[in-house]
C-alpha cells in the first residue's frame, strides 16, 4: 500500500485540520488536497448547502399550496352598466417573487413547476445520492479499514472536483430561469418544450457529470475494500458500514453509466432531433421510462443503503450490543444491490403490458424482504443491550419509527390492483419521502452527530441538538403522513393547484414543513456553535470499537501512528475494553460467552 | 374476496379517512380498497409490534453507570427463518389479490360502451360511440359569496363534462397527441397513461344511481339527479398540469340517450369552430384579448400587438404576414412556420388530429371575432349570440 505523500515535510503527526499559515496556502492546501478527510469534510459542507437550497425551494413549494389559485368574479352596477372585475387569489410565490421583481412573464404555475423541479433534482442529484458515500464515506471507509488513505487519492479529488463542475451546471440552468421538466425529464415532455430548450440540456448536462463523479467514488471505495484492509481483518471483520458502502458503490459503477447513456441520447434527442423517444419521429417515449428506472431504481439504495450502514454502526455503539444477526444483514446489503436491478419498472406500472407489470410486481416484493430483516435484526440488536439517550441514538430509533412507515406504506404500491389508484399522486410523494428523507437523511443526520467529534475534534451541545431533533421529527411527521391521506383520496402529484377539500391537509402539511426548517437552522446553529466554541473531543466519546475509535479526534494526517492490527471484531462490545477508554464507564460481564 | 368486500361493505373507520364517506362507486373499487386496507391493517399491526419492542428495549435496557449489557445471542436461526417466511408468504397473499384486483380494473367485458379519449397540452376530450364529443364545460368549483354584488370565486378554467350512461361498462381507448399525460378518476380507483402514438386503456363500471346521488348545476344552481366524478391528469405535462381536470357525470340512461341525440346534430360551422376552441384551443388561445401561452382570437391592438383576422401579424423575424384563411390553416397543421413575434414556438401540430371540416368551422369561428369579418352580414343574429356566450370571466 503507497499513499503519495504530498504532504512530506510538514505536519505529519499533527491533525489533519492544521494546515500551513496564511490565507492562501490554506486554501491551497485544501483544493489541491488528495487526503480522503480533508476531500469528505469538503464534500460535506457542499451537501449540506445543496440540502439547504433544495430544503428552500421545498419550503417555496409548499408556501405555495397553502392555498388552491381562485378566480374572484365580482359584477357591480356602477351607474347603468355591469362592470365585472376579476382578481386571482393563491398564486403565493408569484406574489413573493414579484416583490423582488422577479419572475413577472411567468404564471403561478410556471413559477411552481420550476420550484419543484429544482427540489427534486437539487436533493437527489446534489444531495442524497453524494451525501453519506462522498462525504461520511470518504472520511471514514479508509480510517474504518485501518488504511491511510483511499486506494485512489488522486481520483478522489478527481471525483471531487467533477461533483463541483456538475453542481455549477445545474446552479447555471437555474439562475438562467430554471427548467420546468421535474427531476425525471420524462420525454417527450422534456424534449419538446421548447421554452426551456438550453436550460433542460444544462440540467440534463448537470446529472450525466454528476454520474462521472459517482462512478469514480464508487470505483474507488470497491478497490480500497478489497484491497487495504488492515491486517487481520477479514471480510466478516468489517463493520457493517462498510459492507453498506461496498454495496453501495458496486450498484453506483454498474448502473451510473445506463443513466449516462440515457442523458446523453436525450441531450441528442433534444439537439438533434434524432428521434429515440419522440414518437413524432418514430421514437418511443415509454422506452426513457425504462432507460431511466433501470438506473433510478437501484439508485435509490444508493440513497438509502449506506443509511443502513450508518443504523447498523449507531445502534451498536450506543447500545453496547454486537449487531444481531450480523451475517443477515451484511448478505441482505448484497441482496438489496442485486435485486434492485430486477424491479425498475414498478415507477411504470401505468405505461406498460400486463403481463411486464405483473413480473414486475412480484420481484418488487423480492426486494422488500430484505429491508425487513434488517429491521427485524437491528430492533432484536436492542435486546438486552445498555442503551444511552442521546442524539445519534435517537436519530436511529427515529430512523426505525419513520424507515418502517416507509417500507411498510411501499407494499400497496408493490400491490397491482392498489398502485393503480396511489400512483403520481401524494401517497407515492408521502412514501418516497419516508424512505429518503425519514431513512436517508435522518440517519445521516444520525451519522453525522456520532461521527462529528471524531471529525473536528469537538463535541456539539447536546440539548440543543435533542431539542431539534425532536422538532425535526414532530415536523417530518406533520409534513408527510398528511400526504398520505391527500393521496388516497385523489391529490395527483406535481399539482400546483387543487381542489377545495384538500386545503386542510395541505396547510397541515406546510406548517410541518416550516417545523422542520426551524428544527434543521437549530442543528446548523448547534454545529457552528461546536466549530467555534465546542469542547475538545475525546478519542472515543462513545466507546465505539471500530477502528476509527483508535485515532486521535480529529485524526492526524494519515489517520494512524502505524498501522493498525486487527485484534478483535466491530462490535465485541462483551469481551474488549474499548480504546481511550475506562473500564469504570465501560464495565465488562463477568462471563463474557454465557446468556 | 369474502374478506375483501366485508372490508368495504361496512366502511369502517380507516376506510373513511384514507378514502371519504362517499362509497366506492363500483366492484372494482371497491375491491382495491378492501385490498388497500387489508395491506394497512397488516402494516399497522407490525409497526405497533415492532415499535412496542423497540420502546420496551429502549426503557428496560437503558444505560446504568457500571453495569454492563446482559449476554445475548448473536443469532437465532428459528427466529431468522420465522421473520423471513412470515413476511414472504404475506406478501404473496398481497401479490396474488392485487394481480386479480388488476385484471378487475382492466379487463372489460366485450359489449363494454368504448369511450375514446383524447388527451393534449392541456384538456381532455372524450368521443361518444356515435362520434359526438361534449360541448358542456364546468370549471372545478364555483361558489358565489354575495348575491347582491354576484361575487363568485371559481377554480381552475372551464373543464368538460363527460356524460356516461348508470349501471353501465364502460372502457376507454385513450390516446395523447402531444406529450403523455395519464387520466385518473379517483374515485374509480384507477388511473392509466395516455401516451402519443399508441392506444392505452382500462375499464369501469358505472354503479345504479340512488336515491340520494345528485349534482349542482353550475349555471343555474339547480340540484340533478346524477353524480359527479373528478377526473386528473396525473402525470406531468407542463405548465397548466394541474388546470387539465374534467367532470365525470353519471346521469340515468334516458339523459344520456337525449344528450347523445343532442350533441350528434350538425352545427352551424361557426358554432362547431366555437366548440372545437372550448374543448381544444381555449387552454392557449383566449378571444377577449387577453394573453395566454398564445395569442388572442379576436380583433385587439394592446401592448403585444395587432391582433386579428383581417390584421397582419408582425412575427418574430421582423417581417408581418395578412392573417387570412391560409394563415390560419398553415398555424393549425405547421404551428412553428409563422410564430407571432413575442409568443414562445409552443404549440404542436395539429395535422390528423383536427379534419379539413374541423378547420374550416375554426376559422369561421376565428373570423366571427373579427370587426373585419367577411361573413358578418350573413351572420349577423348567431355572432352577438356567440359574443355573449363567451363573456370575459367565464374562463379564467
Amino acid at each position: 500500500m503507497s499513499t503519495p505523500d504530498t504532504h512530506a515535510g510538514y505536519h505529519d503527526e499533527g491533525s489533519y485540520l492544521s494546515g500551513p499559515p496564511g490565507m492562501v496556502a490554506r486554501i491551497w492546501q485544501w483544493a489541491s488536497t488528495v487526503d480522503h478527510k480533508k476531500i469528505g469534510v469538503m464534500y460535506l459542507f457542499a451537501v449540506l448547502f445543496m440540502f439547504f437550497l433544495g430544503g428552500m425551494s421545498a419550503i417555496a413549494v409548499r408556501y405555495e399550496l397553502l392555498d388552491p389559485i381562485r378566480t374572484v368574479t365580482t359584477e357591480a352596477l356602477v351607474g347603468d352598466e355591469i362592470v365585472t372585475t376579476t382578481v386571482t387569489t393563491g398564486e403565493s410565490l408569484k406574489e413573493l417573487l414579484g416583490v423582488v421583481g422577479i419572475g413577472d412573464d411567468l404564471t403561478g404555475s410556471q413559477i411552481y413547476n420550476r420550484a419543484f423541479t429544482l427540489h427534486g433534482a437539487i436533493m437527489v442529484f446534489m444531495f442524497i445520492i453524494p451525501a453519506i458515500p462522498a462525504a461520511l464515506g470518504n472520511f471514514f471507509l479508509p480510517i474504518m479499514l485501518g488504511a491511510k488513505d483511499v486506494a485512489f487519492p488522486r481520483l478522489n479529488l478527481m471525483s471531487w472536483y467533477i461533483y463541483l463542475f456538475g453542481c455549477t451546471f445545474g446552479i447555471s440552468s437555474i439562475l438562467l430561469g430554471g427548467v420546468d421538466t421535474g427531476w425525471t425529464f420524462y420525454t417527450p415532455y422534456s424534449t419538446t418544450a421548447d421554452a426551456d430548450h438550453w436550460r433542460v440540456v444544462l440540467m440534463v448536462m448537470a446529472a450525466f457529470i454528476l454520474g462521472f463523479s459517482s462512478i469514480l467514488t464508487g470505483l474507488n471505495f470497491v478497490v480500497t475494500v478489497h484491497k487495504l484492509r488492515a491486517p487481520g481483518m477479514g471480510w466478516f471483520d468489517m463493520p457493517l458500514m462498510i459492507w453498506a458502502l461496498y454495496a453501495t458503490s458496486i450498484i453506483q459503477v454498474l448502473a451510473t453509466p445506463v443513466i449516462g447513456i440515457t442523458l446523453l441520447l436525450l441531450m441528442f434527442e433534444r439537439l438533434f432531433h434524432i428521434g429515440i423517444f419522440d414518437p413524432s419521429m418514430g421514437g418511443d417515449p415509454v422506452l426513457y421510462q425504462h432507460f431511466f428506472w433501470f438506473y433510478s431504481h437501484p439508485v435509490v439504495y444508493v440513497m438509502i443503503l449506506p443509511g443502513m450502514g450508518i443504523i447498523s454502526e449507531v445502534l451498536a455503539v450506543h447500545a453496547r450490543k454486537h449487531i444481531f444477526g450480523y451475517r443477515a444483514i451484511a448478505f441482505s446489503s448484497l441482496g438489496i444491490a442485486g435485486v434492485s436491478f430486477l424491479v425498475w419498472g414498478h415507477h411504470i406500472f401505468t405505461a406498460m403490458g400486463e403481463l411486464a407489470a405483473i413480473l414486475f410486481s412480484g420481484l418488487t416484493f423480492l426486494v422488500a424482504i430484505p429491508t425487513a430483516i434488517k429491521m427485524f435484526n437491528w430492533i432484536a440488536t436492542l435486546y438486552k443491550s445498555s442503551i444511552v439517550i442521546n442524539t445519534p441514538m435517537m436519530y436511529s430509533l427515529m430512523f426505525l419509527f419513520t424507515f418502517a412507515i416507509g417500507g411498510l406504506t411501499g407494499l400497496p404500491l408493490a400491490t397491482l390492483a392498489t398502485d393503480l389508484h396511489l400512483h403520481d399522486s401524494y401517497y407515492v410523494v408521502a412514501h418516497f419521502h419516508y424512505v429518503m428523507m425519514g431513512g436517508t437523511v435522518i440517519a445521516f443526520m444520525s451519522g453525522l452527530h456520532h461521527w462529528w467529534p471524531k471529525m473536528f475534534g469537538k463535541m456539539y451541545n447536546e440539548k440543543g441538538a435533542m431539542l431539534a431533533m425532536v422538532i425535526v421529527f414532530i415536523g417530518f411527521n406533520l409534513t408527510f403522513f398528511t400526504q398520505f391521506f391527500l393521496g388516497t383520496q385523489g391529490m395527483p402529484r406535481r399539482y400546483a393547484n387543487y381542489v377545495d377539500e384538500f386545503q386542510f391537509l395541505h396547510q397541515v402539511s406546510s406548517v410541518g414543513a416550516l417545523l422542520l426548517l426551524v428544527g434543521f437552522l437549530i442543528h446548523a446553529a448547534v454545529f457552528i456553535f461546536s466549530l467555534l466554541w465546542g469542547e475538545k473531543a475525546p478519542a472515543n466519546p462513545w466507546g465505539g470499537l471500530t477502528l476509527e475509535w483508535e485515532c486521535e479526534s480529529p485524526p492526524i494526517e494519515h489517520n494512524f501512528h502505524k498501522e493498525p492490527i486487527l485484534t478483535h471484531g466491530p462490535y465485541d462490545f462483551d469481551t474488549v475494553l474499548p480504546p481511550h477508554c475506562d473500564l469504570k464507564d465501560y464495565p465488562l460481564p463477568e462471563n463474557p460467552g454465557k446468556h | 374476496m369474502t374478506m375483501l368486500t366485508l372490508a368495504s361493505g361496512q366502511p369502517d373507520i380507516l376506510q373513511e379517512i384514507f378514502f371519504g364517506a362517499k362509497p366506492a362507486p363500483s366492484e372494482a373499487a371497491a375491491w382495491s380498497d378492501g385490498l388497500f386496507l387489508m395491506i394497512t391493517w397488516f402494516s399497522i399491526i407490525c409497526f405497533v409490534i415492532l415499535m412496542a419492542l423497540m420502546v420496551y428495549f429502549v426503557i428496560k435496557y437503558r444505560r446504568r453507570p457500571g453495569v454492563p449489557a446482559q449476554q445475548s445471542p448473536h443469532h437465532n436461526l428459528l427466529i431468522e427463518i420465522l421473520w423471513t417466511v412470515v413476511p414472504s408468504s404475506s406478501m404473496l397473499v398481497m401479490f396474488i389479490y392485487g394481480f386479480q384486483g388488476y385484471a378487475a380494473k382492466m379487463v372489460m367485458p366485450d359489449d363494454a360502451m368504448e369511450l375514446r379519449i383524447q388527451g393534449s397540452k392541456w384538456a381532455w376530450i372524450a368521443t361518444y360511440p356515435n362520434g359526438a364529443t361534449s360541448p358542456e364545460m364546468q370549471a372545478i368549483s364555483k361558489v358565489t359569496l354575495d348575491d347582491a354584488t354576484s361575487t363568485t370565486v371559481t377554480q381552475g378554467k372551464q373543464y368538460p363534462i363527460f356524460y356516461v350512461p348508470e349501471g353501465t361498462d364502460i372502457k376507454l381507448r385513450m390516446y395523447s397527441i402531444d406529450v403523455i399525460h395519464s387520466f385518473w378518476i379517483p374515485e374509480f380507483r384507477t388511473k392509466m397513461d395516455v401516451v402519443p402514438n399508441r392506444y392505452t386503456g382500462f375499464g369501469f363500471s358505472t354503479p345504479k344511481l340512488t336515491v340520494n346521488d345528485s349534482f349542482v348545476h353550475q349555471e343555474t344552481g339547480e340540484l340533478m339527479y346524477g353524480r359527479d366524478m373528478w377526473i386528473f391528469c396525473a402525470e406531468y405535462c407542463g405548465d397548466d398540469h394541474s388546470r387539465m381536470a374534467a367532470t365525470l357525470r353519471i346521469v340515468p340512461q334516458e339523459i344520456y340517450d337525449q344528450k347523445m341525440k343532442d350533441w350528434a346534430e350538425v352545427l352551424p360551422p361557426k358554432e362547431a369552430g366555437e366548440k372545437i376552441w372550448k374543448q381544444i384551443c381555449a387552454s392557449c388561445h383566449q378571444i377577449d384579448g387577453t394573453r395566454l401561452v398564445g395569442p388572442t382570437w379576436n380583433s385587439v391592438e394592446n401592448a403585444d400587438g395587432q391582433f386579428g383576422y383581417g390584421y397582419d401579424a408582425a412575427l418574430e423575424d421582423g417581417t408581418s404576414v395578412l392573417r387570412d384563411e391560409n394563415y390560419y390553416r398553415e398555424s393549425i397543421l405547421d404551428p412553428n412556420a409563422k410564430v407571432v413575434k413575442g409568443f414562445a414556438p409552443a404549440m404542436a401540430s395539429y395535422q390528423g388530429i383536427l379534419t379539413d371540416e374541423d378547420i374550416n368551422n375554426v376559422i369561421a369561428f376565428i373570423q366571427s371575432l373579427s370587426d373585419r369579418n367577411p361573413n358578418a352580414g350573413e351572420e349577423t343574429e348567431t355572432n352577438t349570440e356567440a359574443e355573449s356566450d363567451t363573456e370575459p370571466g367565464s374562463d379564467s
